[in-house]
């Protein structure tokens, strides 16, 4: 772009009043959202976490210190701060740091599979059900509270019961059941654009109504789903970590914080980093999505923003 | 006799993430037991003076003025509490849609009442009797089923005059009223103006209208500020308005399509004068 | 022949068990390039016929004719019809750039030549391309305004409604989107039927109007009846009365 003034750089770009393109546009309103979470503390601290997570997953094999599967049956159970060990081992002598580090890529498996699944079911349902309404929202609605109706974590339990331990199951059983909440959110977003002034234009244009709901209503839904995709997150990590807990969600000796916690649940008392330090692990990225969503909140949600 | 309300180079500014905008950029009139009229486009900063009087302005706003005293009472240097005292007692607002502005949960005889019991200590039946005879003060004919109404079963004129009564049961000195009639239909927007023109005259109340329509502020107020972008660019006796001297409320006034009036394009407000492009960002 | 004809319309709306009449027996007909107003207090169902064209709003008796056939369907309707909200602020998807919102009707019918068609329209309402990929919030209520024109106009429809164009507009910037409606309408020969419940921009546009009250036409008024004070009616009278300060001075 040679036609920009130097002295604005990218800058200047991003927060050109009269964008050239589309794309310069979309991304000066990003830019503009990221100033905004910028001035929120807590949020930005939620994002190092997450990004903390990404990092750690991404760059595993290179940071963990040990084989997170490997056994050592002479060094096992050694409290924490032993050399080599920071965070201590555990009874078949793994390095428990390591298998930490590992089972964040599991983690975050887990994590980004839902999220692309059960939002995307969720604001489908959701957006369809608010659009039409009638009986079609009737139908959905009623298939939506079916699926509320169970507590989540017995209907992911009866899911991977049917299809069987695994990763894959468990991911699967925990996005069929976290979808519901989706759905109302969009249904509620949808009930209250489906009447507005826009869509009644784009209807008189004669757009279809998959072009409608596609192009005008998602739009308008997305930024409820986002917030409360990563409010949800904490609980999605805490019930993959409870099937794993179970020993219905990931095998071992793969490494996985739930199944961590399992196994040395019976260490508790005279050897607790065990147990405790997968626990910590679970914590501080739950924190992270929580203080991140609520920091997305305040950036997103049309209600809130400043004029 | 000492002005009821004066205020003296007032500034509102509001922080943002782009540097300070300057909403109201010194503003100073003095107001008596009158009915002075504020009118301007969006964006004068009309609304935002009614505010300050007030001192309603949320962060990040801040007011600044060299001097704003209402009945010997200093505004800038009053406290939170002295404040409160001040608000709805003996200062009212009136704001443009009563939707936003009644508790929607609340009946209209229990909001009515609320501020009577509980500030003033009047028992059940006093209040009550109070509230009925302010609702009749606003012409409403039927004041015991609007007691017990919601907001959402009045109309837009009802509730509208619902808020004027609630503002006037502390029998206030000033009442601001900011675009009170913008929402309601021609012919009852004739009839609320009417009651607030007589509480002017019998209770010898100050009012200051602030209003986009200088044809009605013309008609109802005894004088008039013109303010764009944050000033006041013209003060002058209401029922001189229609000879104004300031391009900006010439430009105004002969903007506005007439009945009977040609069917040329309508002349467009310059903006090109000299008065327009001072101090602007 | 007439451009929009309406014998008999009735508008009822059922919620919960109970009916409400919004638009009750009005007929009208508006001839191809006149412009026609409707004028009432809120209630009395002037928008409600606007929205009963567009089928947005349950027709429950009557007929209404476009160019002498009955109302075309879906995308053929658009290309004949099209409409102008109120609020500006409403009317533009909050999320869509300028550019979108005005090349969308375009894809929709799958019209080439999107881009020079956006250019243009932006051009011929008055803005500068520079606000092409502009988002609404970037502009003020008189440039949405001349946004929502421009989509309503790039099928280029034969008739448009326009819903209290202005009356969500300051006074200088309303002159400016009349003179704008105005222009297009010689330019183009277009049709308007205009709800207002402002009499003066109601005679500054239209040729005849229509007053209503509690969804029933009251009287039908040519535009000299109504600067003449030449109404039948008492209703009529008074709504004239109300806005008196909007008579041409007499000097």
């Amino acid at each position: 772009m040679t036609s920009l003034p130097a002295r604005q750089g990218w800058r200047g770009w991003l927060t050109d009043p009269n964008p050239r393109s589309r794309r310069q546009a979309r991304l000066g309103q990003a830019w503009l959202a990221w100033l905004r979470i910028r001035r929120n503390g807590l949020a930005m601290l939620g994002l190092a976490i997450v990004g903390l997570l990404l990092l750690t997953a991404l760059l595993a094999p290179l940071i963990a210190p040990h084989d997170p599967v490997v056994q050592d049956l002479s060094r096992r159970l050694q409290p924490p701060g032993t050399p080599g060990f920071l965070l201590g081992t555990d009874d078949f002598g793994r390095d428990i740091l390591s298998r930490i580090i590992w089972g964040s890529r599991v983690t975050l498996y887990i994590i980004a599979l839902v999220a692309v699944t059960a939002p995307v079911l969720g604001l489908m349902i959701g957006t369809v059900s608010g659009y039409f309404g009638g009986w079609v929202d009737a139908v959905l609605m009623r298939l939506t509270d079916i699926f509320m109706a169970f507590p989540r974590l017995i209907l992911a339990l009866a899911l991977v019961a049917v299809l069987g331990p695994g990763i894959f199951n468990a991911v699967l059983a925990i996005a069929l059941t976290a979808w519901p909440p989706y759905a109302r959110v969009a249904r509620a977003e949808t009930l209250t654009v489906r009447n507005s002034d826009y869509i009644a234009a784009v209807r008189l244009q004669g757009a279809s109504h998959l072009r409608i709901i596609a192009g005008h209503i998602v739009p308008m839904c997305l930024p409820s789903v986002i917030i409360r995709v990563t409010l949800d997150m904490a609980g999605v990590i805490l019930i993959a970590a409870g099937l794993g807990f179970l020993g219905l969600g990931v095998q071992p000796p793969m490494p996985e914080w739930g199944q961590m916690i399992s196994a040395g649940r019976k260490f508790l008392f005279e050897q607790w980093w065990i147990p405790t330090m997968p626990g910590l692990a679970i914590f501080l990225v739950s924190l992270g999505f929580n203080l991140l969503g609520d920091g997305l909140r305040d950036v997103l949600d049309p209600r809130s923003a400043p004029k | 006799m000492s002005p009821l309300l004066e205020v003296q180079n007032l500034r509102v500014t509001f922080d943002t993430e782009t540097g300070p905008v300057e909403a109201v950029r010194g503003v100073s009139f003095s107001l008596g037991r009158e009915r002075l009229g504020i009118v301007g486009e969006s964006g004068s900063g009309k609304t935002m003076t009614g505010r300050s009087v007030l001192r309603l302005i949320r962060p990040p706003g801040r007011i600044q003025a060299d001097r704003m005293v209402f009945d010997g009472h200093d505004l800038m240097t009053a406290g939170e509490r002295e404040m409160r005292a001040l608000r709805g007692k003996r200062i009212g607002m009136v704001m443009q849609d009563p939707k936003y502005s009644l508790n929607p949960v609340m009946n209209v005889g229990d909001q009515l009442t609320e501020g009577l019991r509980r500030r003033d200590g009047l028992g059940r039946a006093d209040a009550r009797a109070k509230a009925l005879a302010a609702l009749e003060a606003v012409q409403i004919r039927n004041p015991e089923r609007v007691l017990t109404a919601y907001p959402h079963e009045l109309s837009g004129g009802m509730g509208q005059r619902v808020m004027i009564a609630m503002m006037l049961i502390p029998e206030p000195d000033l009442l601001i009223a900011d675009e009170p009639t913008s929402a309601l239909d021609v012919t009852v927007q004739a009839e609320v103006l009417s009651i607030l023109d007589r509480l002017v005259r019998d209770r010898g109340m100050g009012l200051i209208f602030i209003s986009h329509d200088l044809r009605l502020v013309a008609r109802f107020c005894d004088r008039v500020l013109v303010m764009y972008k944050g000033k006041i660019v013209e003060e002058i006796a209401a029922g001189r308005l229609m000879q104004a001297q300031h391009p900006y409320t010439q430009g105004l006034l002969n903007c506005l399509p007439r009945i009977g009036g040609s069917r040329a394009a309508l002349p467009v407000l310059d903006r090109s004068g000299g008065w327009a492009q001072e101090g602007t960002q | 022949m007439a451009m929009i004809d309406i014998q008999g319309l009735s508008v009822t709306f059922r919620s919960k068990g109970h009916e409400v009449r919004a638009v009750e027996d009005v007929s009208l007909s508006v001839a191809a390039q006149e412009s026609y107003g409707l004028v009432g207090e809120s209630g009395s169902g002037k928008s409600t016929i606007l929205r009963a064209i567009c089928g947005l709003a349950p027709v429950s008796a009557g007929r209404i004719l476009i160019d002498g056939k009955p109302l075309p369907q879906g995308r053929a309707f658009s290309r004949q019809v099209q409409m102008v909200f109120q609020d500006p602020y409403a009317s533009l998807h909050p999320r869509h750039t300028i550019d979108r919102t005005l090349s969308e009707p375009l894809a929709i019918h799958g019209l080439p030549g999107s881009d020079a068609k956006v250019v243009q329209a932006l051009q011929d309402v008055g803005l500068p391309p520079a606000f092409r990929f502009r988002y609404p919030h970037q502009l003020s209520g008189g440039q949405r305004q001349r946004v929502a024109i421009a989509r309503a106009l790039m099928l280029e429809p034969k008739i448009l409604l326009l819903d209290e164009p202005t009356s969500a507009l300051d006074a200088s910037v309303q002159a400016e989107v009349l003179n704008l409606l105005n222009r297009l309408r010689a330019e183009r020969g277009l049709t308007f039927l205009m709800v207002s419940h402002d009499l003066a921009v109601i005679d500054h546009m239209c040729d005849r109007v229509l007053v209503m009250q509690h969804g029933r036409a009251v009287e039908e008024l040519a535009r000299a009846d109504l600067a003449n004070a030449r109404m039948q009616t008492g209703y009529a009278r008074s709504l004239f009365e109300a806005s008196a300060d909007r008579l041409m001075e007499t000097k």
